[in-house]
């Protein structure tokens, strides 16, 4: 198995689609940590305001992890789109190109086939976020400095360094864990066409359906909305509360869990059947 | 046998790509595998391999059925089915390691098997800078990696200009010699009698004929006869007006005649009763002669 991720992981790595997220981050988020190394006074005044009337703030509040923070919103579509990516062309990419005809006639099973491209999809999908916070934590601590991190959502929060630095990292896991429910998602398609297209537009559809259901205050849509995996896509929030809810965090993971067993097992099953004419 | 086929049967919509056929491919042989396009010989070539669920029947590997046994009833078989399509943005030995990797195969049978295609200076190129020759060549090697008993080629000259088609036939022999049973598809009836023990021939998904060429061509119904007679076009202008004769043309200064085997002393007690001077009567009878009459004339192969 390991040789065969092995395998997946070159195929991936010479495809030049595949650096198109890193290189996308590589622009953005320096543009990103400059914006907040220039603008960030706007920013400061903004959180004291908010702050004003609770507290005094001595310094600025703005460093590499209110950047972060902020920068986490890119986890709702930017960062779906880009793991989508290699997950869209993952199978699908073979079957067009005809690789199958190669790898599918050898001894070794289609399932393993399969798998050995999800999990490699999966470490494409890490690394993607690990870059990710390389950069807004990393070369974020050198351009905007390290400090307390002010979350304010239904209250203010205020995490020492330490803590930061903890929770940051726990977020960045569940933000990998969910993209990996993204890319499973991606991943079934791929193996039901014969074009990296349609899976990344299949799935942006659903992600984007799922926004815009959670986002319509109607009854309907209300019922529906704790069916919807985009619901529970907020888990990496949690990460920031105090004190951290793991009940819910675990029920999110769980939601998330099962809709990739299924997409994974609906993969599965189209992967095994699937006769290969191209 | 190494491969059979028992009432393998395909439907792609309601059209029988493939119906109940039967094939027995026995160990050591080079079987030709002959049909027109669209006969189903791919479709069946797929299903030998797995790529392909069968509707109905069966494929069986070394006794191991293929539809039940997955992908483990192919532990001994090399196949090129087709193009041979790599990932083009990776070298032709990255390729073949990758494909080592997922068979267990030892990485020392990469470097054998390049060098043994001709390609042992050009392993480390990107696949994209190859030309349609030399990815086919790559396509056998990969098919070559881990030791077959069994070969399955489908079409593997396709592409190739002569002298890469004669290399692929030298290079089929070769392998043959060493035991290796070769299961082959091609378009080319000649190049196929050449290196072929047996054949089976396939028109609308149903077997036709199948057995040794040998066998076939003295079973045939329809003999090809090379007759030395003279004059030549006067024999030509007489016995194109006989129905019993099929064909009849000239070749350098020869007639070549198709007529059904007992007929022949008929054709020689004709010209000679017309005062044509007949010095030689010579049956050459060819796989295309016996694929026409079992296929049909208006087949294109």
């Amino acid at each position: 198995m390991l040789g065969l991720i092995h395998n997946e992981l070159l195929v991936i790595a010479g495809r030049w689609r595949s650096y198109i997220g890193f290189i996308g981050i590589s622009i953005l988020m320096p543009l990103i940590l400059w914006g907040f190394s220039v603008g960030g006074e706007e920013l400061h005044q903004d959180y004291a305001r908010e702050l004003g009337g609770t507290f005094i703030v001595v310094g600025s509040i703005l460093n590499s992890f209110l950047a972060t923070y902020i920068i986490m919103n890119t986890l709702w579509i930017h960062i779906p789109f880009l793991v989508t990516l290699a997950a869209g062309d993952s199978v699908a990419a073979d079957g067009a190109n005809g690789i199958f005809r190669i790898t599918l006639t050898r001894s070794v099973s289609r399932f393993k086939i399969l798998v050995s491209k999800l999990f490699a999809s999966y470490i494409y999908t890490a690394l993607l976020l690990i870059f990710c916070a390389f950069w807004s934590l990393g070369i974020g601590s050198i351009v905007l400095g390290t400090g307390d991190l002010i979350v304010i959502d239904n209250g203010i929060l205020i995490l020492d360094e330490s803590q930061a630095w903890f929770r940051m990292a726990f977020s960045f896991l569940l933000a990998i864990l969910v993209m990996c429910m993204v890319a499973t998602l991606c991943f079934m398609f791929s193996t039901m066409v014969n074009n990296a297209v349609g899976p990344i537009i299949g799935t942006m559809f659903l992600i984007i359906i799922g926004y815009m259901i959670m986002g319509i205050p109607l009854e309907v849509f209300e019922k529906i909305e704790p069916y919807v995996f985009v619901k529970y896509f907020n888990v990496w929030w949690d990460a920031f509360k105090d004190p951290i809810p793991w009940g819910e965090i675990g029920k999110k993971l769980g939601v998330l869990g099962i809709y990739s067993v299924v997409c994974f097992g609906i993969a599965t099953y189209v992967f095994i059947n699937k006769d290969i004419k191209s | 046998m190494i491969l059979e086929t028992k009432n393998l049967t395909k439907l792609f919509g309601i059209r029988k790509a493939v119906d109940e056929l039967n094939l027995e491919i026995p160990d050591g042989s080079v079987y030709g595998f002959l049909g027109p396009n669209g006969s189903g010989k791919s479709t069946t070539i797929r299903m030998m391999t797995g790529l392909i669920s069968p509707d109905e029947g069966e494929v069986f590997i070394n006794g191991k059925s293929v539809q039940k046994m997955g992908n483990k009833a192919l532990t001994s078989v090399g196949a090129l089915i087709e193009r041979a399509d790599f990932h083009k943005h990776l070298s032709g030995e990255t390729n073949l390691k990758m494909l080592a990797r997922m068979d267990g195969t030892d990485m020392s049978r990469v470097q054998t098997v390049l060098d043994r295609t001709g390609l042992g200076t050009r392993g480390k190129d990107k696949v994209k800078t190859y030309s349609q020759g030399m990815k086919q060549r790559l396509g056998i090697a990969q098919a070559l990696l881990s030791n077959p008993r069994l070969l399955i080629l489908d079409e593997p000259t396709n592409g190739l200009d002569p002298q890469g088609m004669k290399e692929v036939r030298d290079l089929v022999r070769e392998l043959a010699s060493e035991g290796i049973t070769i299961f082959i598809s091609s378009h080319l009836l000649d190049e196929v009698q050449k290196i072929c023990s047996h054949v089976a021939m396939i028109s609308q998904g149903k077997l036709k004929t199948a057995g040794t060429i040998e066998d076939l061509l003295k079973e045939s119904d329809l003999l090809m006869t090379e007759i030395h007679v003279e004059p030549i076009v006067s024999a030509i202008k007489l016995l194109s007006n006989q129905d019993w004769i099929h064909r009849c043309e000239e070749k350098n200064s020869i007639l070549s005649v198709g007529v059904h085997h007992d007929k022949i002393s008929d054709l020689v007690q004709l010209l000679v009763q017309n005062d044509f001077e007949v010095s030689a009567v010579i049956p050459r009878t060819s796989l295309e002669d016996v694929f026409l009459s079992k296929v049909g004339a208006e087949s294109q192969i």
